[in-house]
């Protein structure tokens, strides 16, 4: 049985060297059932052991591999080679500096993710007397879908506004924010609302709807960052009758 | 005997200071390509809204104006430009509605209120259905046909 070939077209840059990045070509044999990972592993272990990419887990949990396929946000341990022609497009993830050939840099994004304050925040430490803290399975449902989140990044590389606002706090960001803010236990929505109001926060979000489209685990950050603006909007309105809670200013 | 062999350290960057990286790049199907057409084109539809609400407020000062005012305005919107405008406004308008309309239910929490979400099909049809009952009766009556 003849084996496919496809040939992968890997972006490639070497800060010591490089100017810009480039491309290089390389033509591997793929098994049916290989990820567009597999095909990079391949070419790393077997081709040319210079190329740089990031993973770990290989099954979608970890959020390392996120990479650009034929221009389109993937996860590459998700995303099946036999997807694609004779000619797959492998590029580091668009809106982030590259590091290395598919490698980018997070540091900005981890500025991003701890602005929102994505933990739980109350005013006073819950005593062990009383007891777990209890939460219905609606309470819990209100806010799941927005914790599946893996940090892969993939939607701030769709993001339109990423690209063209740096100060935009982003999707997955914003999404975990509105997770805890949807949190029973939570106290901190008027600290977070604070952020989600300001410069880069929710309103910059034009509802491209890209992030949700990109998400390998149906985050719909689109969706929460939406239902933070109204939320938003209500607490603004609500401050004209009642006193905002909050940080004292 | 020592050996003159410098240590070497796999955790140090081969050359000091911060990495140089490449700058980042737009996404790589913006703008031309994939779903950022139809968005772009949501978004300009925004024009429609804003012309269209200077024609209102158009009428609402040619009524204010008199009765020769008012007639200047008609005959201003019975201008080919005007019904050209109107054509691609309407055409416009009901894609930007339709599309709105779609992406609505992701926006919706698990719950509304006391109640849970309906399913996605259901808030999509009813709002479909809606515009589209809406958008006759609204042209029967600007028909004549249900005075």
């Amino acid at each position: 049985m003849s084996q496919e070939t496809k040939t992968f077209v890997v972006t490639r840059f070497d800060p010591d060297k490089d100017e810009v990045p480039k491309t290089q070509s390389y033509e591997i044999p793929v098994e049916g059932d290989w990820k567009i990972l597999d095909a990079l592993n391949y070419i790393k272990d077997e081709v040319d052991p210079t190329l740089s990419h990031r993973w770990s887990c290989r099954m979608a949990v970890c959020g390392s591999c996120g990479m650009n396929v034929n221009g389109e946000p993937k996860l590459t341990c998700k995303d099946p080679v036999s997807n694609y022609g004779d000619t797959v497009e492998v590029a580091p993830l668009s809106n982030f500096p590259v590091v290395r050939d598919l490698v980018v840099e997070l540091e900005g994004f981890m500025e991003k993710f701890k602005a929102v304050k994505p933990w739980i925040v109350v005013a006073k430490e819950r005593a062990v007397e009383e007891g777990t803290t209890r939460q219905s399975p609606d309470e819990l449902a209100d806010f799941k879908q927005f914790s599946m989140c893996i940090n892969c990044m993939l939607c701030y590389a769709a993001c339109p506004v990423v690209s063209n606002e740096p100060d935009f706090i982003g999707p997955a960001a914003l999404a975990l924010g509105h997770r805890y803010n949807q949190d029973t236990r939570d106290e901190g929505a008027p600290e977070r609302n604070e952020i989600f109001r300001d410069e880069g926060g929710v309103f910059s979000c034009s509802f491209a709807n890209e992030c949700s489209e990109v998400c390998p685990k149906k985050v719909n950050p689109a969706g929460a960052i939406q239902q933070a603006k109204l939320r938003n909007v209500l607490d603004w309105a609500a401050s004209f009758v009642v006193k905002r809670g909050g940080k004292e200013s | 005997m020592s050996t003159s062999t410098p240590r070497v350290d796999s955790m140090k960057p081969a050359t000091p200071g911060p990495t140089r990286t490449a700058p980042p790049r737009p996404p790589d199907k913006f703008p031309s390509a994939g779903r950022y057409p139809a968005y772009l084109a949501f978004g300009a539809c925004g024009a429609f809204l804003m012309i269209s609400a200077l024609v209102l407020i158009g009428a609402v000062w040619a009524v204010g104006n008199g009765e020769a005012a008012w007639n200047d305005y008609r005959e201003l919107l019975s201008h080919p430009v005007f019904l050209v405008y109107h054509v691609a406004a309407f055409i416009g308008l009901t894609w930007f509605t339709l599309r709105l309309f779609r992406l609505f239910p992701a926006t919706q929490p698990y719950r509304i209120g006391p109640l849970k979400r309906p399913a996605d099909a259901v808030m999509v049809a009813g709002l479909y259905g809606l515009f589209f009952t809406v958008l006759a009766v609204g042209t029967l009556f600007l028909g004549g046909a249900l005075l």
